[in-house]
């Protein structure tokens, strides 16, 4: 048991094992302590196996009484195998018939058995390589950079190396011809077969590309060539291909509300402005996306803008201040952006409930949350102006286009747009870039 | 909208479209021994409450108010079943007070408000007050609602009488405070109004100025194409 403690790195119990030095070394000691019933390791048992039958508790061996014992258990006199005779071996000659010179071998073998065809010479397998007369040649086969003799000589090493390219290309005849590669050997042939084919009246004629076919290889091996740093880098630009991808999305997607963000902040202000941002709104149809303006609109009229607080309408009692509580859909950042511009404004986030504070508080909670939504997406189409910038920028060299004041800072402009201003932004659009 | 009588066998007894506004206060007095007692080291008497803002007796439709208390009290949960709806104690330190109010019609759940047992006062915490005598307020003003009250419910909302004849008045001018929150939330209101105009006429000039400048990519792109 020691050795399993061992192993398991147990700690081991305070009472010394019994070991060889133990017993042996130190006998007089030993009978002391275990008096006359400790037995003493046979000769030759292993130690292992004596301090299992015998460990330090002196337990009975775990050893299960047995009634197999009695009719003769385990233990048999003869082994009691197959009662059939053994059967005879000899040493018999036989041929192979896929071998072509009659060649005689020897091997053992039943004479009980039925003398079979050699069974491994089904696995000789030949491929039927396309034959064609020297008139289907001269009418068919034709090929620019193929003489009749090289033609012959790419069939017969086809035959010979069962269409082994690598081989054939390799035992190809350059004193004779000139050298080709896998490809153009390849090429040839399947042209012939895909005629020959065709020529029997075959419907499925199978073609080979073998331009596709180089640049792949080219392809494997530039890929194989490449250097640690090269794979290095490549990872790099990958990751960085799905950053920008990441962010792509993000603005699409910020972009796609912003139309409901504008006519919701529409609905919400019954300004008397309202008439004339009317106009410009129409205009804004994105000549790339027309759909989304027309689908948001609908949207928008649906939704309510900032946080729908849910309507009371279940039977029961309830508080006050339990409708003033933020919806749990609100997200950990809205909240805290509520709370924030409430303490700057001076507010009690927990105003005293009556029923018309309670709804002003969430109509303006409500707004709060809008007013951050568009917060949010001026910074969006911020970046997006800068970023369309450099993009004309790198497109005509030497050329830029003016982003309005107004949106090139986050203060609190009043922002008095006039359609003239919009045409302002525009660059100089007839001048060709010189690129 | 149907009638208040007419209710059909699935609304469970309940007047559909009738909502009963019982506004409430619930809060806490606390005062200071002046030192802190030997015996337990407890350093204020305090006395937590729930009573009507309006002057009425709520017995009529309130069956019991249950105030559980911190669990190093012993009966962690006090009951009281008549008015005035109050509990003394003493103690040293604040903890949170979950006050339920049951009422007579058992169709009716009970309401759970929560409220900070104040001791010290807290610069932050408008809701304390000193009176002379009475040390520290800290009290909240609520409202319960009963939407579609039960038959029964109804009834008892509807019959109160007045609990005392003489003034009904509370530690806290609650009407004086509606009045400035409410007239600090319009203001509140107009102002992230305004900046929500602003902002968004500048969205609308940002979204245009976009799409121009797409139009000028597009074209300084054709025009390459053609060279």
């Amino acid at each position: 048991m020691a050795d399993v403690r061992d192993i398991m790195e147990l700690e081991r119990p305070p009472t010394p094992e019994i070991t060889r030095e133990t017993i042996l070394g130190d006998k007089l000691k030993k009978r002391n302590s275990t008096g006359p019933k400790v037995s003493k390791r046979p000769e030759g048992m292993h130690r292992e196996v004596f301090a299992l039958l015998y460990n330090d508790n002196k337990d009975a061996p775990p050893l299960f009484p047995s009634d197999t014992i009695g009719n003769n258990g385990y233990k048999q006199t003869k082994i009691k195998l197959g009662m059939r005779k053994p059967r005879k071996w000899m040493w018999m000659s036989f041929t192979n018939p896929a071998r072509s010179d009659n060649a005689t071998f020897y091997h053992w073998r039943r004479p009980s058995d039925e003398p079979k065809e050699y069974p491994f010479a089904k696995f000789n397998k030949k491929v039927d390589i396309p034959k064609y007369t020297d008139t289907e040649y001269q009418q068919h086969l034709k090929c620019e950079g193929w003489s009749k003799e090289e033609t012959d000589h790419l069939m017969e090493l086809a035959t010979r190396f069962d269409l082994r390219f690598m081989i054939m290309a390799d035992r190809y005849d350059t004193e004779k011809f000139s050298k080709r590669s896998v490809e153009d050997l390849k090429q040839r042939y399947y042209k012939i077969c895909g005629i020959l084919a065709k020529l029997n009246g075959e419907k499925k004629i199978y073609t080979y590309d073998a331009d596709h076919e180089r640049r792949r290889k080219e392809q494997l091996k530039k890929l194989y060539e490449r250097k640690p740093e090269q794979i290095e880098e490549e990872q790099f630009l990958l990751g960085e291909l799905k950053k920008i991808e990441a962010r792509k999305k993000e603005r699409e997607r910020k972009t796609q509300d912003l139309q409901k963000l504008i006519s919701q902040a529409d609905n919400q202000n019954d300004t008397p402005r309202r008439s004339d941002k009317k106009i410009p709104k129409k205009k804004i149809a994105n000549p790339t996306r027309p759909s989304r303006v027309d689908t948001s609109h609908i949207l928008q009229t649906i939704e309510s803008a900032g946080i729908k607080f849910p309507d009371y309408k279940n039977s029961g009692v309830s508080l006050r201040s339990q409708r003033m509580k933020l919806p749990a859909n609100i997200g950990q950042k809205k909240s805290k952006g509520v709370e924030q511009i409430l303490q700057d404004m001076g507010l009690e986030l927990n105003p005293t409930p009556s029923e018309e504070i309670c709804q002003h508080f969430n109509e303006l909670r409500s707004d709060m949350v809008l007013l951050m939504e568009i917060k949010g997406a001026l910074v969006t189409c911020e970046y997006e102006l800068q970023s369309l910038r450099h993009q004309y920028e790198a497109l005509n060299p030497g050329k830029t286009l003016s982003i309005p004041q107004q949106l090139t800072s986050n203060t609190e402009v009043e922002a008095k747009i006039s359609t003239s201003e919009i045409i302002d932004v525009v660059g100089s659009p007839d001048t060709p870039s010189n690129a | 909208m149907s009638l208040p009588t007419d209710f059909g066998p699935d609304s469970g007894g309940r007047m559909k479209g009738i909502c009963i506004v019982k506004p409430i206060v619930y809060g806490n007095i606390a005062r200071y021994f002046g030192k802190k007692r030997e015996e337990d080291g407890h350093t204020h008497q305090w006395t937590v409450y729930v009573k009507p803002y309006n002057n009425e007796d709520m017995s009529t439709y309130v069956k019991k108010v249950q105030f559980k208390l911190h669990e190093s009290y012993a009966n962690q949960n006090r009951i009281v079943v008549k008015p005035p709806y109050e509990l003394s104690e003493t103690g040293w330190g604040e903890f949170e007070i979950v006050v339920k109010i049951y009422f007579h019609d058992p169709n009716e759940r009970p309401v759970t408000m929560y409220h900070i047992l104040k001791l010290f006062h807290s610069g932050s915490t408008q809701d304390i007050g000193i009176e002379q005598s009475k040390g520290l307020v800290s009290e909240n003003y609520d409202e319960i609602i009963f939407q579609d009250p039960t038959q029964l419910m109804h009834h008892l909302l509807t019959n109160t009488k007045q609990l005392t004849l003489g003034r009904w008045e509370h530690n806290t001018n609650f009407e004086d405070k509606k009045e400035k929150t409410r007239k600090n939330i319009l203001e509140a209101k107009e102002k992230i109004r305004t900046e929500i105009a602003n902002l968004k006429n500048k969205l609308k000039l940002a979204k245009e100025t976009i799409s121009s400048f797409k139009e000028e990519i597009a074209k300084s792109q054709e025009n390459q194409f053609l060279l």
